[in-house]
């Protein structure tokens, strides 16, 4: 099913959950909302599944306004992040609620719910009691509840946040993986973009009640439209400096506090232009020469190094190095060096970069 | 803080810890629930006088008429609480609006009203008794109907605040799961929130029926006021009436009719526990159309007015109309009878009140901390038995018990707050026991593990963390006991509290002089709830 928001707003008081939010999802498409807490992702899907009504703006289902249509008739499935199992009903007959309260016949409401449970293999688990099967387990009971009422639209409000770490790592491909199978179109909210960007087609950041940036994982990793985004998205360092060339082809270059001068990727500034420009921790490399900095703090990873260095423009920057190789001590001296192509540059905000990056 | 400090040390000490605790059972055991079904073992004792009654028809009949008028009342009035208590307690829990805070608070206060003034209300708003200048409705009704409209009124708010307790710890999320499949509000409510809620129905329910079926003051003030008291008759008010009649010895039938009760009582508190964890609501057959069509509209919209309408037209209204009394002053009220009786009333609820939270706490903490060990929960079981027997059958039970030792005619005041001992003490313990089991027990293992002893990781953690609950169990004790007429006069006739003065002026006629004293104690008990309350809610406000 395509979902269309058009001017949406909430209030809440005199407050906007919601601003002014327009978007198109296709259908059978995964679109992730990512955002800090209170930006409004949750309200979002409240939105569309009918459980809040937009102070302003209209929400259209293929293309048909169900702006007041409500909950019960909207045939949205949602998943809740407190799960939200009906605990004194068995695992079955939590997956039947749908077809029952539809009033179908009790042979098709078990053999509806049989099919959705046989679905996320949870079939075994059917007589069971909500609270005897695990977290992971609730969820894939709720996922099969949502949509055994027949649903092609499904809102999943942190599915997994509640789940250990590796039940969470499974669980999202299998989600993906099923809703594929169907053609279900999902939003999908949650506030792990390491989740985001492994499960959607496409994402949405929000901020402030408002739409950051909408596209694809890799595009918003890789080229960020704002500081933003290159802050929640991904880790990245920030170094304000100004514009001082410009190639014909766009390739610029931009000297640093401390009067460096460092080759960026293509931009469509100007000479002069104040900037910010901001490298990913994965490009940044040392060399023999470069910015000079001091090694800070040296933080095992896993499967890489962390350094942490303050840069002689008085910056914090951070480059990784190979979980295997030697570690610089705390207090070296290294020279840093950035990839040009990764190095992306912004317009300095009015704001100040702190407030551009603020996550209330 | 030399004693603070030595009974800390003590705390430290499992023994002296056990020996306070048996302690506190030995005083329950002793003090409140022996002599409260010692009317049972008197049953055998007096067999000759209990036979004598079984076998003349005319008492049986006349015990067996107020019985019956006593339990159905409580049932009729108990399934109309539950009928518009639970719309009002979804209104007050899932709905905000403006004013939310004010319909709260009025809806509480009728429990402020002591039943002897909203007995006097309640009949000069729905009747005009003879010898009241104020004009009521003048309906002509039956004293059964009156008694019933008169119990909802101090029952509906317990029903409310049992409910809408409940509905608060439901996640609504259940409710919006169940519509973003498909259900109405109505199914939705009918299929999830319901079954969820049973707990909370069972409680209300024994609070309410026990509360109908144990009212004394009101229910004999309103009878007399009708002119009916000595003709129509619930449990209670027979007891009163066996009492007073001049001639011949009651023992009989105040034995047989408070056996019946207490038997009739304690049979309906198990069935209600047996339901509460039995019962399935079998209704899982949905309507799709029909409650759909329930759910909005006319019909939602029909059902909350309607509901308003029973509050104020069947609770608020004739609760307050004993004030009308203000417009028509008629001849000077003798207020030195009238303090000295709030005194009396007041020494009692006080002694009563802190007798139970210095023996009532440690039986809670244990309750709450061993609720699934078999002396837990036979505790738990008991505790409840002073609030479902009718106070005045359990005051009368106390006086026979006390009665069997030859105390002196002194005591009379000493047994009387015996008696208010034991039907607060479950209210006191029941508060504090449900805020305990909600209290993590590892805030006191954190303060044990830094080095508090027991009674202060008590006195310093816990006691501050359920402290509202002690103070709202106390201000709940205290003007219950306020209010209490039966247990009062089952006992003694020469301790006149506040309840005992009104009935007797309104038993001479002297309704203004009775009216005036129940207005003092209305807005005593007023001042009493809601000061505690505004500096309670002050303070949680506060940290």
């Amino acid at each position: 099913m395509k979902i269309k928001l058009d001017h949406v707003s909430v209030k809440f008081g005199d407050l906007y959950a919601v601003k002014d939010i327009s978007m198109t999802i296709d259908k059978g498409e995964y679109v992730t909302i990512l955002g800090p807490s209170g930006c409004g992702k949750t309200t979002l899907i409240k939105i569309v599944s009918g459980i809040l009504r937009p102070t302003e703006g209209r929400v259209f289902v293929d293309g048909e306004d169900v702006t007041d249509v409500p909950i019960e008739d909207r045939d949205t499935g949602y998943v809740f992040q407190n799960i939200a199992l009906f605990p004194h009903m068995t695992i079955s007959d939590n997956v039947g609620y749908g077809p029952r309260v539809r009033d179908l016949d009790s042979e098709a409401v078990t053999g509806t719910s049989r099919q959705y449970l046989e679905l996320v293999n949870m079939l075994e688990r059917a007589g069971m009691m909500p609270n005897e099967i695990s977290g992971g387990e609730q969820q894939k009971v709720a996922i099969a509840r949502a949509l055994a009422s027949g649903s092609k639209m499904l809102m999943l409000d942190e599915p997994l946040s509640a789940l250990d770490a590796r039940v969470r790592m499974e669980l999202r491909y299998e989600i993906r993986r099923l809703v594929k199978k169907l053609g279900i179109t999902v939003l999908h909210v949650t506030h792990d973009q390491e989740e985001a960007m492994s499960v959607s087609d496409r994402m949405i950041l929000m901020r402030n009640g408002g739409i950051a940036e909408t596209s694809t994982p890799l595009d918003m990793y890789r080229r960020p439209e704002t500081i933003f985004s290159a802050y929640f998205v991904g880790e990245t360092n920030f170094l304000e400096c100004t514009v001082v060339g410009k190639t014909k082809t766009g390739k610029t270059t931009v000297r640093l506090r401390n009067d460096t001068i460092v080759r960026v990727a293509k931009s469509k500034f100007n000479v002069g232009d104040p900037v910010v420009i901001s490298v990913r921790p994965e490009h940044v490399y040392t060399a023999s020469d470069g910015l000079p900095a001091t090694v800070r703090n040296v933080v095992f990873m896993g499967t890489y190094w962390r350094i942490r260095t303050l840069s002689a423009t008085d910056d914090y920057i951070e480059y990784n190095i190979p979980a295997d190789d030697d570690i610089p001590e705390l207090g070296d001296e290294v020279f840093l060096v950035f990839n040009k192509k990764a190095t992306l540059v912004f317009a300095r905000p009015s704001e100040g970069l702190e407030e551009a990056i603020r996550l209330e | 803080m030399s004693i603070f400090k030595r009974i800390d040390d003590l705390s430290s000490s499992p023994r002296i810890r056990k020996g306070w605790f048996s302690a506190a059972l030995i005083i329950f055991l002793t003090l409140i629930i022996i002599p409260a079904v010692f009317v049972l073992l008197e049953a055998v004792i007096e067999w000759e006088s209990v036979s004598e009654v079984l076998g003349d028809p005319t008492m049986t009949g006349m015990i067996w008429g107020a019985v019956s008028n006593s339990f159905s009342i409580a049932l009729i009035v108990t399934i109309l609480d539950i009928v518009v208590g639970l719309p009002m307690a979804w209104i007050l829990v899932r709905r905000s609006f403006r004013g939310k805070r004010y319909l709260d608070t009025l809806i509480d206060m009728p429990l402020a009203f002591p039943t002897a003034a909203v007995g006097i209300s309640v009949v000069m708003f729905w009747g005009a008794p003879e010898g009241v200048a104020i004009p009521g409705l003048g309906l002509v009704m039956s004293p059964y109907l009156i008694v019933i409209l008169l119990h909802t009124v101090f029952t509906f708010p317990y029903m409310v605040r049992s409910l809408a307790g409940i509905l608060d710890q439901i996640d609504p999320s259940f409710e919006t799961a169940g519509m973003t499949l498909g259900a109405s509000r109505l199914t939705a409510v009918r299929t999830i929130t319901l079954p969820l809620f049973r707990a909370g129905l069972v409680t209300g329910f024994i609070l309410c029926f026990a509360r109908s079926l144990s009212e004394t003051g009101g229910t004999y003030i309103a009878l007399q006021m009708l002119g009916v008291s000595s003709s129509f008759f619930t449990g209670p008010t027979f007891i009163k009436y066996m009492k007073d009649l001049p001639g011949a010895d009651p023992t009989g039938a105040l034995i047989v009719v408070s056996v019946i009760m207490i038997v009739l009582a304690v049979a309906l508190l198990l069935v209600a526990k047996y339901m509460m964890n039995r019962l399935r609501l079998p209704w899982t057959k949905v309507w799709p159309v029909w409650e759909r069509r329930l759910s909005k509209g006319l019909a939602a919209r029909s059902k909350d007015i309607l509901t308003f309408v029973f509050l104020f037209v069947i609770v608020i209204l004739p609760s307050f109309y004993i004030f009308a009394y203000l417009t028509a002053p008629s001849g000077v009220a003798d207020l030195n009878s009238l303090f000295g009786a709030i005194g009396i009333s007041f020494a009692i609820a006080g002694i009563a009140v802190v007798f139970n939270i210095v023996f009532g706490i440690p039986m809670a903490i244990y309750i709450a901390r061993n609720g699934n060990t078999r002396l837990g929960v036979l505790l738990d079981n008991l505790v409840n038995i002073p609030l479902i027997i009718p106070t005045t059958v359990l005051g009368l039970s106390l006086s026979m018990f006390w009665g069997s030792f030859n105390l002196p005619a002194g005591a009379a005041f000493f047994l009387v707050t015996l008696g208010h001992i034991s039907f607060t003490y479950p209210l006191v313990v029941r508060n504090i026991t449900g805020a305990i089991s909600e209290v993590d027990p590892s805030y006191e293992e954190v303060a044990r593990t830094l080095g508090a002893k027991p009674f202060r990781a008590f006195s310093k953690v816990l006691l501050p963390i359920v402290q509202s609950s002690v103070i709202a169990g106390a201000i709940l004790a205290f003007t219950r006991s306020l209010g209490e007429t039966g247990a009062t006069i089952s006992i003694s006739k020469d301790v006149v509290t506040v309840p005992v003065y009104i009935m007797d002026l309104i038993e001479q006629g002297q309704y203004y002089q009775g009216a005036v004293a129940a207005m003092i104690l209305i807005v005593i008990c007023f001042i009493l709830m809601f000061g505690v309350r505004y500096l309670t809610g002050r303070r949680k406000q506060g940290a």
